[in-house]
């Protein structure tokens, strides 16, 4: 017969060879490979302090006839530690979904069990296939005052714990974050970014349950973050860019009345429109800088534009000017 | 089945339902305030569970989207009334009760009885829109409950603030469904006869 035998990372552990007399020849494998006399006690197998690399197959042969007179598969590993449990609601009013998982793992099988209790009622949290450590629940009531009571019991053959998380129906409301946030350039404009963005997917019901937005931007040059709350739209117009910067620029979103903020969106870049420098030389290598959708790098001019022909601003005066970074520097110092 | 709206009473429901929800939330923030308020100074542990009193309305519903149009008005109607007559009581006892400590109590209890009473009245005026008879209030209200000890009167407050600041959220909620434009076809479930 196979046995399975679980026990625990530095337990004592000795294997009866079945049946078979405490003095009676017999010879020990691990994995098929012969274990040393000194390991045993008559024919007892006696394994001190056992670790997880001496999980494995252990066979008893008798002595000359090499019959197999018993087999076991030996687990070595922990009980559970109180699970990390953790419910949100991502599509209210539909319902909420837990998930779970333990901080360190016991290396052998666990079994999970969750039950959600409001009020005096069982409710019923269905398991997803995949992820397997999540279930997820139907809201039957909304706008109840009465608390919710998760609790989740891990179980293995070396022990049990648990964990129990207790909430209000508005309190776990967390949106996902928006969805295909784009920033453009707007055209004659070098200092504003034309950003939108969608209500996620998985929110199921944004008229009658409207979610507000939080937008933050900088250029990627500066680690301080510029944030703007915003109550309804799923645009904005950023107004304060630095002329010629690549900005960085995500949106998150929030129920209008409860809950959570959402984590991020994925980050989008864009740099604002600029003007395309006049030439030129012939020698000039000049970048073409116009506006684009994703981030664009405007290579600096090389060469000295000056052209007495040309207006340059307000006022017939030819001027003479270098472009490139230096023009960007002033830019960002009187901004 | 209702007749068709006008594009006036369209509009005109649009514009209440608007201003109902702009009321709603402006009263579930100062209840949420007035809450933390009246936890501390009446000596209350906040997440105290509290079981349902009689007499307060509970904004707990089942199919909450599968509800009429005069459903939803009827009963945020019928429930903001009974608010009115609990949040006077509360402020009788406090008044009864009172040292200087409680006097912000007080005007912040007063506070919110003026939004929900015209809160009501509002629900009042969409009712009158869509034709419907305003519900009668019930002669002088129902008989005056037992008289509870202080404690007892404080753990009730307790749960008064707490359920008309989910019936604020609902009542938004209720407001947005009743605003969406399909209602103006006067075909929507949203203002259906009631069955």
């Amino acid at each position: 017969d196979s046995h399975i035998q679980y026990e625990r990372v530095g337990a004592d552990v000795t294997m009866k060879c079945g049946s078979m007399d405490w003095d009676a020849a017999v010879t020990w494998t691990a994995n098929g490979t012969d274990i040393d006399e000194s390991h045993l006690n008559g024919s007892y197998l006696i394994l001190k302090n056992v670790d997880l690399s001496q999980s494995g197959q252990y066979s008893c042969y008798e002595g000359s006839s090499w019959h197999l007179k018993y087999q076991t598969s030996l687990r070595v590993g922990t009980p559970p530690k109180e699970p990390v449990l953790m419910c949100r609601s991502n599509n209210y009013p539909k319902g909420f979904y837990c998930s779970w998982h333990l901080p360190t793992p016991t290396y052998i099988p666990n079994t999970f069990n969750i039950s959600v209790i409001h009020g005096t009622k069982d409710m019923v949290c269905e398991k997803d296939a995949v992820p397997k450590n999540r279930c997820h629940i139907r809201y039957l009531q909304l706008f109840s005052t009465v608390k919710y009571k998760v609790t989740l019991t891990v179980t293995n053959a070396l022990g049990k714990n648990f964990t129990t998380l207790t909430f209000d129906e508005f309190a776990i409301v967390k949106p996902d974050p928006p969805e295909s946030v784009v920033a453009k350039p707007v055209p004659n404009n070098p200092r504003r970014l034309e950003v939108s963005w969608q209500n996620p997917s998985s929110w199921p019901d944004p008229e009658s349950f409207p979610l507000k937005f939080f937008l933050r931007y900088r250029p990627l040059i500066l680690d301080q973050w510029q944030h703007v709350e915003l109550s309804d739209g799923t645009s904005h117009t950023i107004t304060d860019a630095y002329a010629g910067k690549e900005y960085i620029i995500q949106v998150a979103a929030k129920d209008n009345d409860i809950g959570t903020w959402s984590d991020w969106s994925v980050a989008v870049h864009a740099t604002p429109w600029t003007e395309e420098p006049k030439h030129l030389t012939t020698e000039a290598q000049i970048t073409e800088t116009t506006s684009a959708s994703t981030s664009s790098f405007m290579a600096p001019p090389t060469t000295k534009i000056c052209d007495k022909g040309a207006v340059v601003g307000s006022g017939a005066v030819a001027v003479c000017w270098t472009a490139g970074l230096v023009v960007a520097a002033y830019s960002v110092l009187f901004i | 089945m209702a007749a068709a709206d006008s594009p006036s009473t369209a509009l005109r429901r649009r514009d209440l339902c608007s201003r109902g929800i702009r009321l709603a939330g402006k009263m579930r923030a100062d209840v949420v305030d007035l809450l933390d308020t009246y936890v501390e100074q009446q000596g209350l542990d906040a997440s105290a569970s509290v079981a349902a009193v009689e007499g307060v309305p509970l904004a707990a519903v089942e199919r909450w989207d599968e509800q009429t149009g005069t459903q939803r008005l009827l009963e945020n109607l019928a429930a903001y009334r009974a608010f009115r007559a609990l949040l006077a009581q509360m402020l009788e006892e406090q008044r009864e009760q009172l040292g200087e400590a409680d006097a912000g109590l007080g005007r912040a209890l007063a506070a919110v009885l003026l939004q929900v009473s015209a809160f009501a009245y509002h629900l009042e005026e969409l009712l009158r829109l869509e034709s419907r008879g305003i519900p009668g209030e019930e002669g002088d209200g129902p008989p005056p409950p037992p008289r509870l000890s202080l404690f007892e009167q404080k753990l009730r407050g307790l749960g008064v603030l707490r359920e008309l600041a989910q019936w604020a959220l609902r009542s938004a909620r209720d407001l947005r469904q009743l605003a969406k434009p399909s209602a103006a076809t006067g075909t929507a479930p949203g203002l259906a006869e009631s069955p």
